[in-house]
């Protein structure tokens, strides 16, 4: 048995198509990523899995039991934290935590119990009987995390956990859900991070337009676009024109800036390396340091969704 | 052992008690959260006490004899106002998906909803009956009449403010605006101004689908002992609106979540 799985999901809303024939499955204890573009599916998606929205046609099970006929029994099993932290600003982090326990059907003393402990993990006890509108932006997506743990999930779904956070929240979220991808916990990850969904997941799929592009471990996805390889150069001092100048080095298909280096993508890295080596030389500049990448899951993600790289950010082409 | 049957009944009553306490958690959240606050409540009072006397004043009839009236239009204004405000608060937040993905039946949230409404607009028409026992020593004649006539309309209307809040949107406005359309017409051909037998055929045939005539009935029955209609009609009346009123909001909220 799956923890997920979907099979033929279609989502229609009026003429515009938001999921066309989606199928994929989700193995108990996994970790699954789930990425796209803006209006690509993913919140459809997610909607449809949580039982808020229904398919105009297709099924998903969560462990077996259908979404749109057994939705109660599904939706038992599962924790569900939201993109935005919707927490209610006028009760108190632990009243937040207790109605939350209460709609999953938490025993009385197991919902006190959890609650202490939840939010001890994510470092709000002290603050447990404050109203939550005093919060910081990281201390109530902490708040979130916690909510969508309380009935101890055997399937969490994570929509964007660390976007915009300051780095306490951060890391205190990643070990959390660390933790529990050891201790078995089945999680479907979205995020735009395409990193964290490279360190944290077993498999990512790609969505784009309502279909799932492709879906593999990270690191098999990779391999599908070796040819998308790229040189990082820093030189010891940095110029207005130096990004141009390095883009136009011969081999270079594509040159971006990131920080204080320049990563120069190319299909001939061994060109590529002589040619920045020359280019130093006669602008009379020193390489600090040049290193070989292979292709990221954000060059895989770029690829399947058709976006366009620009000035070290991703855009939709028009 | 226990038998699959006894096994099918607990189960059921675990389900039962579960949507109940879950329903209840609902409502005390919207209680805390959105009414228990001292601008709410002042409002829910002032609001239809000066409404009322924008219409009673001048009519040179005993105080005593107002207050079943006044009762009647407080149940429908603080019932039906607050799902209306807190629903689309709540979407706007994004917190109406947590109640929407909870393991519980859409039943239980709507029921829920229209608690927190109900216990408020009880709490609020508490004031006027305090006003009428004590500064005008208003006699009721059936006590036990006037709490049926009173939960009842409060849940009556609770519900309506539940179905309202159904249409998708994060403005209050927009949904006070469409609840306005109805309710204030209400207030108008329920008998709770001009007696039904002073208006109209016309009129008295449209009171009859208004649920304010049966709960403005039995309300003046609890307190005069006389009524157009038998209480137990006003009665049988009203939990029909209940039932159609939950039904419905129940099916909008889930066609439109679609």
């Amino acid at each position: 048995m799956h923890a997920i799985e979907v099979s033929h999901l279609t989502k229609k809303f009026g003429a515009l198509t938001a999921l066309n024939d989606v199928n994929f499955s989700v193995d108990v204890g996994e970790t699954f990523g789930f990425l796209g573009p803006n209006g690509a599916g993913k919140t459809t998606t997610i909607r449809i899995l949580t039982g808020i929205s229904y398919p105009t046609s297709g099924t998903a099970t969560i462990f077996g039991h259908d979404i749109g006929s057994d939705t109660i029994a599904a939706r038992l099993s599962m924790g569900i934290v939201s993109e935005t932290s919707n927490v209610y600003d006028d009760l108190t982090a632990w009243q937040n935590m207790i109605f939350s326990a209460e709609l999953y059907h938490v025993g009385r003393v197991e919902r006190e119990k959890k609650a202490a402990e939840l939010l001890t993990t994510f470092d709000l006890y002290e603050r447990r009987n404050d109203k939550v509108h005093g919060f910081s932006k990281g201390m109530k997506r902490r708040l979130t995390i916690a909510m969508g743990l309380v009935n101890s999930p055997r399937l969490l779904f994570l929509d964007e956990p660390t976007s915009g956070l300051d780095v306490q929240s951060n890391l205190i979220i990643r070990d959390v859900i660390t933790g529990l991808i050891h201790e078995g916990v089945t999680v479907f990850l979205t995020t735009h991070n395409i990193e964290e969904a490279n360190l944290m997941c077993d498999r990512v799929a790609i969505v784009n337009r309502g279909h799932i592009a492709a879906i593999d471990a990270p690191e098999r996805l990779k391999k599908t676009i070796q040819s998308a390889q790229s040189i990082v150069v820093s030189f010891d001092r940095v110029s207005a024109r130096q990004l141009e100048e390095v883009r136009s080095l011969p081999m270079v298909n594509d040159a971006i800036k990131e920080g204080d280096k320049f990563r120069l993508y190319t299909e001939d890295p061994a060109t590529v390396i002589e040619s920045v080596m020359e280019y130093a030389r006669t602008r009379n500049l020193r390489v600090i340091s040049i290193s070989t990448l292979g292709p990221s899951l954000e060059d895989v993600f770029i690829k399947l969704t058709g976006l366009q790289r620009t000035g070290g950010a991703i855009h939709a082409i028009d | 052992m226990p038998s699959t049957e006894e096994g099918k009944a607990g189960a059921w009553f675990a389900r039962v008690s579960h949507e109940i306490s879950a329903a209840w958690a609902i409502s005390r959240k919207d209680m805390i959260t959105y009414y228990i606050k001292p601008n709410i409540i002042v409002m829910g009072i002032l609001f239809p006490f000066f409404m009322f006397l924008a219409f009673a004043i001048g009519k040179n009839a005993p105080p005593g004899t107002l207050i079943p009236g006044l009762i009647a239009i407080t149940l429908l204004f603080s019932a039906s106002s607050i799902e209306p405000v807190s629903i689309p608060i709540e979407r706007r937040v994004k917190t109406f998906d947590r109640l929407l993905s909870a393991p519980i039946s859409l039943h239980s949230l709507v029921f829920g909803e229209s608690l927190s409404g109900f216990l408020y607009s009880l709490g609020i028409a508490c004031f006027p009956l305090i006003v009428g026992i004590i500064l005008f020593a208003t006699p009721i004649e059936h006590v036990p009449v006037l709490v049926i006539a009173m939960a009842l309309t409060a849940f009556c209307f609770a519900t309506l403010g539940t179905l309202f809040a159904a249409y998708p949107t994060e403005n209050v406005g927009e949904v006070m605006s469409m609840l306005n359309t109805v309710r204030l017409p209400l207030i108008f051909i329920s008998g709770v101004f001009i007696p039904l037998s002073a208006m109209p055929q016309i009129g008295q045939d449209i009171a009859l689908l208004s649920p304010l005539t049966y709960g403005n009935d039995m309300i003046a029955y609890a307190y005069t002992g006389t009524s157009l209609f038998s209480p137990l009609l006003d009665i049988l009346v009203l939990v029909i609106f209940i039932l159609i009123f939950q039904f419905a909001a129940n099916r909008l909220y889930k066609r439109f979540n679609e």
